[in-house]
């Protein structure tokens, strides 16, 4: 078609497109004169007239199918075409309400519940960073033994120095803060950061300026940066902030900039950033390894040359540094994946969750328009004597089914719209970005796209069914029993779902199964009225270790006067209370060389004496902490039973002796050795579904002086009252009654912890299952409906069985027999999947393998149930059939 | 009334092209004139004539006009644009060609 011919053809085809019933009109004229001249000519040649017509319309052949092949020739058709399907198709899916209701309700459960998964996995997992160029910027970490932690401050420089892959390197510290406002003084986290820490991001601040190198040195960090959140919730959004005063754990600082609301490089949720200003005493220390280290690749430098290069740092230090940086090595990640890697696995199992349940509800859908197309032989043989062509048949059915898939895909864009809301607001606060999940443009799309798909899925084959059919086989009396094609592929569908809820509800079980087995877990003490909060004291108005420790054994006995409070006590970190950094510590068992090899991992936790009372930890073997345990007396401590195994098997750990956590006055070499005095019984301090890891106590009062500043001067106190109720404000009182101008913060009792920990798993599984039993319904209707039409259509079969001598029982059981079967099926195969699916599940089962037998016999049994009385309503229909009845039904 | 056999889409094009240079006409006359002309030889079959005559019309080489005919009916005529012109001397070249050519084939002296 050339371009030149345009002009004359476009007012032609628009002139079909929009004069159509006019142009119809002529084109009927045209071919209707034809005929008339023809008859003519016959007549003129002698025949008779009505035997002239007949020859004449002959040789035209079918008129309505001439004037659809001259239609065809204007391309523009598809479009007129398309606007006639959708009308049909809407007057069809009208007709058959019933239909068109089941199908919408159940796509939009599937489209909605995909949606809604998918937002969250688009928010949590697959939108970049909001920093400049994200696939630049990686996270840097050290390796010991089979744990990531960070580096050490000399290890920092030393790489910074002479790392030439990186553009810009920072590191920080994340901290909690007491901000001074008008009233009661807060909390607020935040980062203690190198100068490079925002540029390194690229993000550049929204008011003022950013730290400058200069205020990387000590004396010149009196420098603040906030966020916007700060700056709009506490300061009142006061537009003249930069340059103004701020009170930061009792000491000033000048405000010099304002970061926007969407700058959260580690998702730690910052509220501000005080320069990390190394003193050269720091600079000195390759001994503590807690620095976050960031760093942006230079232009066109790939990750794994950066990991080569850090190797090889890594080995230089370990020849300069061979004690501190013994088996260590440096490790580069995408910030991302350090960010967001341990969500993957429970993501992507929602997804293949939803996934399953949309395909259930497609073979669902498919089966009904199978059934349905039945009914629409004659429809369609009609339309095809007219001169529809098989494609136009097919193109026809596929918009029908688009009609209904976008029908499902709008209202189950609603439903995700409110299921997303539901998730954000109960879904577990440990998972980065939830809140950012929302319906946008992309999620409209990806529904769009589903909803499409789905139309193909369960519309393709019933649609090319439908128009390949003969003409002559339609007319036929539909008194047959359906074809046996027809009836497996039906068959085929229903087990599928079968199976395919089988495996949904495999992974449910075992996950409720895992969640039931955690939270019968001891957690080796008593839960129950234990109230816990966290206070943390200012470095400026306590920076003398003696200060610190004295504030907190005042503050416990000024809490244990309290009216309902049976004990008090403080300790570094309370078990299962979540949030806080490791407090790992390296020990030396008496009697090794003093080699970092035979350094033994355990968690320190520095305590008052009437810790293990208050908690009610039982003591194995001999005492807790006494009074007189002070600094001038022999150093002592108690460690935790996993302790005593790893270190001194089978001996009594009881008079060894260890050393651990501060220098000697000889120096670094010079041990300062702990006695054991008590062990006590394991407690499961990070989670009850964790491993238990070594831990030792030390009193309060023989604490490492430098111990204060790595557990920043914040302690958890503990208080075990006597009822339920321990008002806050008198907690607070007291605290403030020692330590004015310092609040206790996440306050709540032991068991709102306990609880915390155990929302991630619980949520997981709470959703899983709600799709596993969306899953198991869906399947379940589907097998009622196959066989409630397949004993609809051989109620004549039936009825004649039955005049035979055949017994209700019989039907009975020949229906049954036949539902049993199709479920046998979908178990089998379901088992099959399930069992090498679950697999995956395997890391977040607790106490149960992948392929435990009791949980899947249990859902086996389940969906069987189910399945059983999915069938049994059909099968006492077919029971009940009057031989009478059937035998006259045409 | 069978198609001519061995006839192309292309060349039944040109004969309805060449029909209609002779004078506009509407699709009755057009079928008559060619079975005149070719001696009875060359007969399209009522319908396939319609569906050939608007494709040429959605190609831009003929044009319809509804006029009233002698004896007061109202019939569409066709006739050739000038672009139908064009085509009609480019398809009476290749006609040209390809049966000069296979003259020349048929003519062959046989051994």
């Amino acid at each position: 078609m050339q371009p030149k011919n345009w002009i004359f053809t476009v007012p032609l085809r628009l002139r079909s497109l929009f004069r159509q019933p006019q142009a119809d009109q002529e084109l009927d004229d045209e071919l209707r004169d034809h005929v008339e001249l023809k008859t003519e000519e016959y007549v003129s040649k002698g025949m008779a007239a009505q035997e002239a017509r007949r020859m004449a319309l002959l040789d035209m052949g079918g008129i309505e199918k001439r004037k659809e092949q001259c239609r065809d020739t204007r391309h523009v058709n598809w479009l007129q075409d398309l606007l006639h399907d959708l009308r049909y198709g809407l007057r069809m899916l009208r007709k058959s309400s019933g239909f068109t209701a089941v199908a919408i309700l159940t796509l939009a459960v599937g489209i909605g519940a995909n949606t809604a998964i998918f937002s969250v996995v688009d928010a949590v997992l697959l939108r970049p960073l909001a920093v400049q160029e994200p696939s630049r910027v990686v996270y840097v970490s050290e390796t010991w033994r089979d744990i990531s932690p960070g580096l050490s401050i000399g290890n920092f420089v030393e790489v910074r120095t002479q790392a030439a892959s990186f553009e810009s390197l920072c590191a920080s510290n994340s901290a909690s803060f007491n901000l001074a406002t008008d009233d009661m003084p807060e909390r607020v986290d935040g980062e203690y950061a190198t100068a490079s820490y925002f540029t390194t991001f690229g993000v550049p601040p929204m008011a003022g300026r950013v730290f400058t190198a200069e205020e990387d040195q000590p004396g010149h960090d009196q420098v603040v940066v906030i966020s916007e959140r700060l700056w709009r919730t506490r300061l009142h959004a006061n537009p003249a902030v930069v340059g103004h005063l701020l009170t930061i754990n009792g000491l000033r600082y000048t405000v010099v900039g304002i970061m926007p609301a969407s700058f959260d490089p580690l998702l730690s949720l910052s509220e501000l950033w005080l320069p990390e200003a190394f003193t050269p005493q720091k600079l000195a220390d390759y001994d503590s390894h807690y620095l976050n280290v960031m760093g942006r690749l230079k232009r066109g430098v790939a990750l794994a040359q950066a990991q080569s290069e850090l190797n090889l740092i890594a080995t230089r230090l370990l020849t300069e540094h061979p004690i501190d940086d013994k088996e260590r090595g440096l490790r580069a990640i995408p910030l991302s994946t350090a960010l967001l890697g341990n969500q993957k696995l429970a993501l992507r199992m929602l997804l293949a969750a939803v996934g399953f349940v949309l395909l259930i509800a497609c073979a669902n859908i498919a089966n009904l328009q199978l059934g349905r197309s039945r009914t629409r032989h004659k429809e369609i043989a009609v339309r095809v004597a007219l001169g529809a062509s098989p494609q136009r048949i097919v193109r026809q059915l596929l918009v029908e089914n688009i009609l209904l898939g976008l029908a499902g895909g709008t209202i189950g864009v609603l439903l995700a719209y409110w299921g997303l809301a539901w998730i954000v607001v109960y879904g577990p606060a440990e998972v980065p970005r939830l809140a950012e999940s929302r319906i946008d443009a992309l999620a409209l799309a990806f529904a769009c796209g589903v909803a499409l798909l789905a139309s193909f899925l369960f519309g393709l084959a019933p649609a090319l069914r439908a128009a390949s059919l003969q003409l002559s086989e339609a007319f036929k009396e539909a008194g047959r029993t359906a074809s046996g094609s027809r009836d497996r592929v039906r068959s085929g569908l229903v087990v599928s779902e079968v199976a395919l809820a089988l495996v949904l509800m495999a992974g449910a079980g075992l996950l409720i199964r895992s969640a039931l087995l955690v939270s019968h877990v001891d957690p080796g003490f008593a839960t129950s009225n234990l109230v816990v909060g966290r206070v943390g004291l200012p470095t400026a108005e306590y920076h003398a270790p003696e200060q610190a420790s004295q504030a907190f054994e005042r503050m416990v006995a000024e809490v244990d006067r309290l009216p309902g409070v049976e004990s008090a006590a403080v300790v570094s970190r309370v078990p299962l209370a979540g949030g806080g950094g490791d407090n790992n510590n390296g020990l030396l068992p008496e009697g090794k060389a003093l080699d970092p090899a035979n350094l033994v991992l355990a968690r320190l936790q520095i305590v008052s004496s009437a810790y293990l009372s208050t908690v009610r930890i039982r003591l194995k073997v001999g005492r807790g902490f006494r009074p007189q345990d002070t600094r001038e007396r022999t150093l002592v401590a108690v460690v935790n039973e996993t302790l005593a195994r790893t270190v001194w098997p089978g001996q009594d750990p009881i008079g060894k002796r260890f050393a651990c956590c501060e220098a000697g006055p000889k120096g670094r070499m010079d041990p300062v050795w702990h006695e054991v005095v008590g062990v006590i019984a394991d407690v499961h301090s990070w989670g009850l579904d964790r491993q238990i890891q070594p831990e030792f106590f030390l009193p309060i009062a023989q604490m490492p002086p430098g111990a204060w500043d790595w557990i920043g001067r914040t302690m958890d106190i503990v208080v075990r009252t006597r009822n339920r109720a321990l008002p806050a404000r008198d907690l607070q009182a007291a605290v403030a009654a020692v330590t004015p101008g310092v609040p206790v913060y996440e306050l709540s009792t032991m068991e709102h912890k306990v609880a915390g920990t155990l929302q991630r798993s619980q949520f997981d599984t709470f959703l899983l299952s709600i799709f596993a039993a969306t899953a198991l319904l869906l399947s379940s209707v589907g097998i009622y409906g196959l066989l409630s039409y397949m004993v609809a259509q051989r109620t004549r079969d039936i009825g004649i069985r039955m005049t035979l001598g055949a017994t209700q029982g019989q039907i009975l059981l020949q229906v049954l027999g036949y539902g049993a079967r199709l479920t046998a099926i979908g178990l089998a195969v379901g088992l099959a999947g399930a069992l090498a699916a679950t697999r995956v599940l395997s890391s977040m089962l607790f106490g149960v393998g992948s392929t435990d037998a009791i949980t899947f016999a249990g859902v086996s049994l389940l969906v069987a149930g189910v399945a059983f009385v999915a069938t049994f309503i059909p099968a006492r229909r077919a029971m009940q059939v009057d031989p009478m009845v059937a035998l006259r039904y045409e | 009334m069978s198609k001519p056999s061995d006839l192309v889409q292309g060349t039944l094009d040109m004969l309805l092209l060449k029909i209609l240079a002779l004078e506009p006409m509407n699709g009755f006359a057009v079928s008559q004139r060619l079975k005149q002309v070719s001696g009875d030889v060359l007969q399209m079959s009522d319908g396939s004539l319609y569906p050939a005559l608007h494709k040429l019309e959605q190609e831009g080489w003929i044009t319809a006009e509804w006029k009233t005919s002698i004896n007061g009916r109202r019939a569409k005529y066709y006739s050739l644009t000038r672009l139908g012109r064009r085509q009609l001397e480019k398809e009476t070249d290749n006609w040209g060609r390809l049966s000069s050519a296979i003259s020349r084939v048929v003519k062959l002296k046989e051994a």
